[in-house]
């Protein structure tokens, strides 16, 4: 178990498609960095009466938006490129046992994109906070317990969309296909739900994975309307996609023929 | 050209991913038309004044975004497909005019786009209609033949998005790659500048490619995450742009590279 | 006919073909022969105008290759079977390829059915073997019929009978007055396949010949052993041969061939025991040729040679 951890960490690490998403991830955390800057100056011009009101999105905005798409590519390729070049035959003769084999590709894609989201989310939100100072925009002046909570749980969410998107990839074995589904699910299934008759609309948008994280720990300071799940349920609900795309995926992974 | 044309073409229609892509654009159609019947449903139980903020143009418009994205899918794997298995040394050495080669594909792509996205807009749109019956949405009381223009404008949004797929294709080589480039600029970075305060938010939503279609029809951009300050002539030119610019720098650089 | 002219391909700082120059004439085989990494694909991708040439030209019928209108019907060309995309029937592989070039239809069935893929002409080239690939992708070289023909490791996984095949094929296009060039890494199938080879390594050329002249270059003279060799050194040595005694009483002639020496043994009755044509097989004198420039040879191999 411990050697296919380190051999799939190892074929992670060594590919240039694991490169470029972190490097999105980074750039994406200098993203932030000039984000709050952009909201120092940009509150430095406001008068008095309209700081009371202005609203100015957290620090982490742009990681909170672009890692759930690297989440789903890094989670799509971790499988699908092996499909696509026919390596997945020379990793399984390497490691036949493909249980095994499964929980290790994912949990290394899991754990480092949970790493990489961490880390970035803890940079640009920490590195933001210093660049805005003392000013008073509400999403800048979380209690510190409250945004390591959210960032946190952004991360997890991350991490989860990763392990999601990766048992998928089990079930369709194509790149393509995979990271379209992902993209459905992130962007085209909440503009659908929305078109729901309510309640449903709500009830289903919030389900979405794209949406727990705001409802387990919002970001600090911003106004509502993140959904209508209590944060245990939303847990529930996260880990539940978890669950299925995975056990999905190994069945998959296990039955058919490589 | 006329043979690169047709080989193209063939190539297209001969692989299951063009199928597939299409039958995923067809089925969300119809998937929109039943939604369109739910709110038929719904507008029947709602009070009268309920009823005045209860808008059908959202539902009506869900289609050509979603075609957006599977053409612009399409576009990408018309292309990287040939990269990821080395048949585009194949395609090369029997069309050794790297322009014409592009062009072709271009053209094949951006017609079937084209066709598929009014396909999707236009049958929205009446589809939707023909569902409402007669019940008077407060954004459906114009006539067919007044709001038809805004959705055939809408139609051509779909084959930028494929052009751009194309293009970016060309240019990344890799079939991730050139996919998380178009899903960024279908609704990644519009959401992005979305978040931007004003009046930066509206100015750049102003340009992105999702939203130029609105303005082309001289429609506002209330309810959507785009901005609305181009004069029409201006946004039709600046979606042109997106699909050409992207192509020409494509062509420039195949031509350029080493297969 | 394929003409190379001081060919230079440089990929960053690696020189992958240098100051190369060859021609290939039509109505032979000509076999293009090289180690791992020796530069006859790159070779082979300039001259289909894949990769540009940093100087140098590399032509077919005197153009260059992205000249040509209808380049199929001039040249075809085998590089990778394997590059096909799998989703698309082999019917729709050569119909697309057919329909690039104003080649009709018909033309499709017919190089199906001669390379032997007319049953499977239906069938996704996804679900084919190497082999089966091998042969789509002749089937598409030779589907503008023309009168120039390349092929990469044309070989590479097949099975005995497909290799035969091939062989044969290679031969009768030729014999056709045909243009054709194999590139190999492998001695021995060329040499039962080609007429004239070119050799290079390092990207350089190391030997433009034919068969018949290597294989004399590297003649070895004939291995005679007797039971009265002083006498025999005579005989042989007035008959114009070179002697050289080997330290097993045998002895090496050089200049006279198996007949002759045996025919002056009969004469004088001079008992032998053993001759032996000892020249050296083309497999060895290929590897003498390019044992300086194997890419990716072990060291310890190297010094041994």
């Amino acid at each position: 178990m411990i050697d296919a951890f380190a051999a799939e960490w190892y074929k992670l690490r060594t590919v240039r498609s694991t490169v470029a998403i972190l490097g999105t991830v980074a750039g994406f955390m200098l993203l932030c960095l000039v984000w709050s800057w952009y909201v120092a100056r940009y509150w430095d011009g406001l008068s008095a009466a309209r700081r009371a009101t202005a609203q100015a999105a957290a620090a982490e905005q742009p990681l909170a938006v672009s890692l759930p798409v690297c989440a789903v590519v890094l989670g799509a390729l971790a499988l699908t490129s092996e499909y696509s070049s026919g390596m997945n035959r020379t990793t399984l003769a390497a490691l036949p046992r493909r249980p095994t084999l499964f929980a290790a590709k994912a949990g290394v894609a899991g754990a480092l994109m949970l790493v990489a989201a961490l880390a970035s989310l803890a940079v640009g939100s920490g590195a933001g906070h210093v660049i805005v100072g003392d000013r008073a925009v509400p999403t800048f002046q979380g209690p510190a317990a409250d945004v390591a909570a959210h960032l946190l749980w952004l991360g997890l969410t991350t991490a989860a969309i990763t392990l999601v998107t990766f048992g998928l990839g089990a079930v369709l074995r194509s790149t393509a296909g995979t990271i379209t589904a992902g993209m459905a699910i992130l962007f085209v299934l909440p503009a659908l739900a929305q078109l729901l008759p309510g309640p449903w609309d709500e009830r289903v948008w919030s389900a979405l994975p794209g949406n727990l994280s705001n409802q387990i720990a919002g970001t600090p300071g911003s106004s509502g309307g993140h959904g209508v799940l209590d944060p245990p349920v939303a847990v529930a609900v996260l880990v539940a996609y978890v669950v299925v795309a995975l056990g999905a995926g190994a069945y998959s992974f296990a039955r058919r023929d490589a | 050209m006329v043979d690169a044309v047709a080989a193209e073409w063939r190539k297209l229609r001969s692989v299951r991913s063009t199928y597939w892509v299409l039958a995923v654009t067809a089925v969300f159609t119809g998937f929109v038309l039943l939604l369109a019947v739910q709110m038929a449903h719904v507008w029947d139980g709602l009070s009268a004044e309920r009823r005045a903020d209860l808008l059908l143009r959202p539902l009506q418009e869900l289609g050509g975004w979603v075609a957006s994205l599977c053409l612009a899918v399409l576009g990408v794997l018309f292309i990287t497909s040939e990269y990821r298995t080395g048949m585009i040394r194949t395609s090369l050495t029997a069309l050794p005019r790297r322009r014409t080669l592009l062009l072709a594909k271009a053209a094949v792509i951006g017609a079937v786009a084209l066709v598929a996205g009014e396909a999707v807009t236009v049958g929205s749109f009446l589809g939707t209609r023909a569902v409402i019956g007669g019940r008077p949405f407060p954004d459906q009381k114009a006539s067919i033949a007044h709001d038809l223009p805004g959705f055939l404008v809408a139609g051509t949004v779909v084959p930028v998005f494929a052009l751009l797929g194309l293009s970016l294709g060309v240019l990344l080589r890799s079939t991730a790659g050139s996919l998380v480039s178009v899903v960024f600029l279908w609704h990644v970075l519009p959401l992005l500048v979305f978040q931007l305060p004003e009046p930066w938010s509206e100015r750049i939503g102003s340009v992105m490619p999702g939203g130029l279609a609105h303005q082309i029809a001289g429609l506002g951009a209330e309810n959507s995450i785009y901005g609305d300050l181009l004069p029409s002539g201006t946004a039709a030119a600046v979606l042109i742009g997106y699909a050409l610019i992207p192509l020409g720098l494509a062509a420039f650089i195949l031509v350029r590279r080493d297969a | 006919m394929i003409e190379v002219r001081e060919l230079t391909k440089r990929y960053g700082g690696t020189t992958a073909v240098d100051h190369l120059s060859f021609v290939v004439r039509p109505g032979t085989v000509t076999g293009f022969l090289g180690p791992n990494g020796a530069g006859k694909s790159t070779t082979m991708r300039v001259l289909l105008g894949l990769d540009k040439a940093t100087s140098g030209a590399a032509l077919v019928n005197g153009d260059r290759y992205t000249a040509l209108r209808r380049p199929m019907r001039e040249v075809g060309a085998l590089l990778d079977a394997g590059a096909v995309q799998g989703g698309r029937r082999a019917f729709d592989h050569l119909g697309w390829l057919a329909r690039s070039n104003g080649i009709g239809a018909r033309r499709v069935t017919e190089v199906l059915e001669q390379v032997g893929l007319a049953g499977v002409a239906r069938k996704r080239v996804g679900g084919f073997s190497l082999g089966m690939r091998q042969r789509l992708g002749i089937a598409a070289a030779l589907l503008g019929d023309p009168g120039v023909l390349m092929f990469d490791e044309p070989v590479n996984g097949l099975d005995p009978d497909g290799v035969r095949w091939i062989r044969e094929l290679m031969r009768a296009l030729a014999a056709d007055g045909r243009t054709v060039l194999i590139s190999s890494h492998l001695m021995s199938e060329m040499e039962l396949t080609a007429d004239r080879l070119v050799i290079i390594g390092r990207g350089r050329l190391i030997a433009d010949t034919s068969v018949r002249e290597l294989a004399d270059r590297f003649r070895r003279g004939v291995l005679v052993r007797s039971p009265r060799p002083a006498e025999l050194t005579a005989a042989l040595t007035a008959a114009g041969g070179a002697v050289e005694p080997m330290p097993d009483g045998a002895v090496t002639v050089t200049g006279l061939d198996v007949a002759a020496i045996g025919d002056m043994a009969a004469a004088r009755g001079i008992p032998l025991y053993e001759v032996t044509s000892h020249s050296a097989s083309l497999e060895e004198a290929y590897m003498e040729l390019t044992a300086d420039s194997t890419e990716f040879g072990a060291p310890l191999e190297r010094q041994a040679s």
